[in-house]
């Protein structure tokens, strides 16, 4: 951390900061300077960036750059600063995509957020939005949606009409004897999702993949800022449904943190307990779908039928077995009554009687091993290049999960270790996804127990400890919050404004984007039996891959 | 008469028609259990009308010519496909009087017709000008040049055990230690036969989430329904090759006759389902690597231990 210090004081600096356990905080004065600190910082251990965040200041006619710099190692990170001008045409910064790999799709939504231009960045394409949106800059304050949403007709005509071109694009270049094609696998493919991979491939060998992603842009960053703190949570947990809870924990920890206020004792285990009930829904739909992406259908009924279990307790806790909005700032929305954890207990014993089967023929699959343990292997020095996390980084080695190097809600009393496998292949990641579900299990187990010694003992009143007040108006701030989600970790940047109503900007930085980038660097130069099993391997929901 | 009735009702179309619908249905009831679901359940006794509507719907539903094909290559191949695939059925010994066809090559006519099937399913993918049909057709040729060498090499071994090509023969010679004897080529012919049939872990020519749907991808209506009734005419003719081949066919316990050789194929289908619910599919250069470096030579092996025990172990040639 001292180190750190020091690099940043060698530059014009506005204020140099610790933020939180594991944060310094600095904001530099001279937007040029950005490269030659990341490269510093870069040789100091920090090779990880985690997202780039922009913020347009419209009254003070500035754009704040943010830059979330990690070490998955040592666990020092740093949160750098900068003003860049607002005009379309000077605002311009100098791309870290040349040192950090894992920038690239960062700047690039940037780039069509916000219309800010990276210098020298390779591939300085829009991302995530459609062709409609193409020299607007839909998340500026200024930018005037129901002028864009009046032309609806001619909205869809730039698309159709680009999606032509680039359909009379695809075959040119392509010589008349070459064997050489484009093939569109999804939007509308059985295993894709709403994502589209150009596949050029050379009858079965793909030689390179272009993702095509925003098919499910629902612009939630953007959404959350018309409504109120509170409203807000619907559509952070729509991040991805399958793991709703932990994404709603994240944005909550920020707004608390900004509104100043320290939640209950049960309230935090009650966060420990739904995110692991959560994390659990959310694991056994991945490893349904690594095998559903090998043809085998099997799994995902099985965990399927476990999985209702635990949905069964969010319904009676919540109401809803999807889209919960169970967790609120100040606490969690509902109180905690017996019945709820017998019904818990269920969905245990069910998983403990299973899991031995799931894991003699589905863990053990020797057709699955021969299929999966030689692809898609990613090394640790691809996970800290590309900012990867969650469970692909773990698989490969990298002890990295925000609920111990940053621990929140009750985690820091949570008996837990790392969940790593060795040689980050398709394989050790299906295998990591059940050894982190058996993990979770564990960690159910011992906030149930925490739980109920605490309502016999009389320290936890669970009808009422649920909630803290939190004020409705916000002062001016801004906070980051990290929390270990079920694919990775979810960074959630707010910016609030002076008696705030609403959150001013909402920056969340989700797992899967890093992820899908990884696609093309795996998958050149293999076959396409391959493309379902890596992209199966890499656990991505286009769910928080657009957002 | 006889020959009407035959070609109507038993062994033809109107058997094929149930055994399609049956079969279909027994799949998705018996695949719900291992998946832990219901499957189907509202239409009749255990949802037994539902694989019914299925085919009405499908014989009522627009089928789609795609532009761009030739038409009449397009909707020609699924009405081949589905007449060679029945075609089988006719030299098959069902009873001890029932074969449609007795000839003295019927297994040569057997191999032979369930070997062409592929051939017009690559055409249909080579038909319908869609990048995903020609690759599952591509897929089609080189799975099947590479599976069916060990399926008639397999095949063959009961003729070579009991010195005929004549079905009928064949089960009627057959018995306990011969079934001991051909149980290695039972084995070889049950693999080669997932191949043939495009079951897991070589369903690789419709790998869904690969290529779509492979060589059916463009195919609605109507013509999806022959293909589809092509494929399960071809279940039949090689499950009930395999009973009337290995098992003894319609030979029962204490009596003879058609549910012995029903039961035996209802066996095959049952085991290869399971197969189907715990094993994930394998990749093109797996499934050519298994099939030349092991199963062909195994089943030159296997050739070779049934000449081995037709010599030493039941009493030399004859």
């Amino acid at each position: 951390m001292l180190k750190i210090k020091e690099i940043l004081q060698e530059f014009n600096t506005e204020y140099i900061e610790d933020y939180k356990t594991t944060w310094v905080k600095a904001k530099i004065k001279d937007a040029t300077d950005i490269a030659v600190v990341a490269q510093r910082l870069k040789k100091n251990g920090l090779r990880t960036i985690a997202t780039i965040s922009p913020t347009d200041f419209i009254d003070e006619n500035k754009i704040e750059m943010n830059y979330f710099f990690e070490d998955l190692i040592t666990k020092r990170n740093c949160w750098l600063k900068c003003d860049i001008p607002r005009e379309l045409e000077q605002c311009k910064i100098e791309s870290l995509t040349p040192f950090f790999k894992g920038a690239n799709w960062h700047e690039r939504e940037a780039f069509s957020m916000f219309g800010v231009k990276f210098i020298n960045h390779p591939d300085l394409r829009p991302i995530i939005v459609s062709q409609d949106f193409y020299d607007k800059t839909p998340f500026r304050k200024d930018f005037d949606w129901d002028a864009h949403e009046a032309d609806t007709l001619k909205n869809i005509q730039t698309i159709v009409d680009a999606f032509k071109d680039e359909e009379d694009e695809n075959d040119k270049g392509i010589g008349e004897d070459s064997s050489e094609t484009v093939l569109n696998w999804g939007p509308t493919h059985p295993a894709s999702g709403p994502i589209r991979l150009k596949v050029h491939c050379d009858g079965e060998d793909v030689i390179g993949i272009d993702p095509d992603i925003g098919f499910v842009w629902r612009a939630l960053e953007h959404l959350v800022t018309k409504k109120d703190f509170i409203g807000a949570i619907v559509a952070v947990e729509r991040l991805c449904f399958m793991d709703n809870i932990n994404s709603m924990v994240g944005y909550v920890q920020a707004v608390e943190e900004i509104a100043d206020v320290e939640i209950t004792e049960f309230a935090k285990w009650m966060r420990v307990l739904l995110g692991e009930v959560s994390r659990i829904s959310s694991h056994a739909m991945g490893m349904g779908g690594f095998y559903n992406a090998l043809g085998l259908h099997t799994v995902a009924m099985w965990n399927m039928d476990i999985r209702e279990f635990f949905l069964d307790f969010l319904e009676s806790y919540s109401g809803a077995r999807i889209a919960t909005a169970a967790i609120e700032p100040g606490g969690v929305r509902y109180g905690l009554q017996e019945n709820m954890l017998k019904e818990l207990q269920l969905g245990l014993d069910k998983f403990d009687n299973t899991k031995e089967d799931i894991k003699a023929i589905f863990i053990n699959n020797p057709t699955m091993k021969m299929r999966a343990s030689k692809q898609g292997i990613i090394s640790p020095d691809m996970v800290e290049d590309y900012s990867l996390c969650g469970v692909v980084a773990r698989s490969s080695g990298v002890k990295v999960d925000v609920r111990i190097d940053e621990p929140y809600a009750a985690y820091d009393q949570v008996k837990m270790d790392y969940v790593v496998q060795k040689d980050g292949s398709a394989k050790d990641r299906l295998v990591n996804l059940f050894e982190e579900l058996e993990q979770s299990i564990d960690i159910i187990k011992q906030a149930k127990k925490h739980i109920e010694v605490g309502i016999a003992s009389g320290k936890f009143n669970p009808t009422k400890d649920h909630m803290v007040k939190v004020p409705k108006k916000l002062p001016k701030g801004e906070a980051i919050s990290r929390v270990e989600w079920s694919r990775g970790e979810v960074l959630m940047h707010l910016v609030t404004q002076e008696k705030a109503t609403s959150p001013y900007r909402l920056k969340m930085k989700a797992p899967s984007f890093n992820h899908t980038m990884m696609l093309d660097k795996l998958l050149a130069g293999q076959t396409l039996s391959d493309i379902p099993l890596i992209f199966g391997s890499l656990y991505i929901c286009q769910g928080d891959l657009d957002r | 008469m006889e020959m009407i009735f035959n070609i109507v009702v038993f062994p033809g179309i109107l058997y094929i028609l149930l055994w399609t619908v049956a079969l279909f249905w027994f799949f998705r009831k018996f695949m719900a259990a291992l998946h832990k679901r219901v499957g189907p359940s509202f239409n009749g006794p255990a949802g037994s009308y539902q694989t019914l509507f299925d085919l009405s719907k499908l014989l009522t539903k627009e089928s789609i010519t795609p532009d761009g094909v030739n038409p009449y290559l397009f909707s020609i191949m699924p009405i081949l496909a589905a007449t060679i695939a029945i075609v089988p059925t006719a030299v098959i010994p069902w009873t001890e009087y029932v074969t449609v066809v007795k000839s003295e090559y019927s297994l040569l006519a057997l191999v032979v017709l369930i070997g062409i099937e592929p051939f017009l399913l690559f055409l249909t993918g080579f038909g319908s000008n869609n990048k995903y049909s020609f690759l599952g057709g591509i897929r089609v040729l080189t799975q099947m040049i590479s599976m069916e060498t060990a399926f008639f090499l397999s095949a063959l071994s009961p003729a070579l055990l009991f010195g005929t090509l004549s079905l009928t023969s064949i089960v009627e010679q057959s018995s306990f230690v011969s079934f001991i004897i051909l149980l290695p080529g039972f084995m070889l012919y049950f693999i080669a036969l997932l191949g043939l049939l495009d079951q897991p872990p070589f369903n690789i020519p419709d790998a869904e989430q690969e290529i779509v749907y492979g060589f059916y991808t463009e195919y609605s209506g109507t013509n999806y329904f022959l293909l589809k009734l092509a494929e399960f005419a071809e279940f039949m003719a090689v499950f009930a090759g395999a009973a009337t081949l290995f098992l003894g066919g319609y030979k029962g316990l204490l009596f003879d006759g058609y549910s012995f050789l029903f039961l035996k194929m209802l066996l095959i289908a049952m085991l290869m389902m399971a197969i189907r619910a715990a094993t994930p599919r394998i990749t093109m250069k797996q499934m050519l690597n298994f099939s030349w470096s092991y199963l062909v030579p195994l089943s030159l092996l296997n050739a070779a231990w049934i000449m081995f025990a037709k010599i030493f172990l039941i009493g030399g040639v004859s």
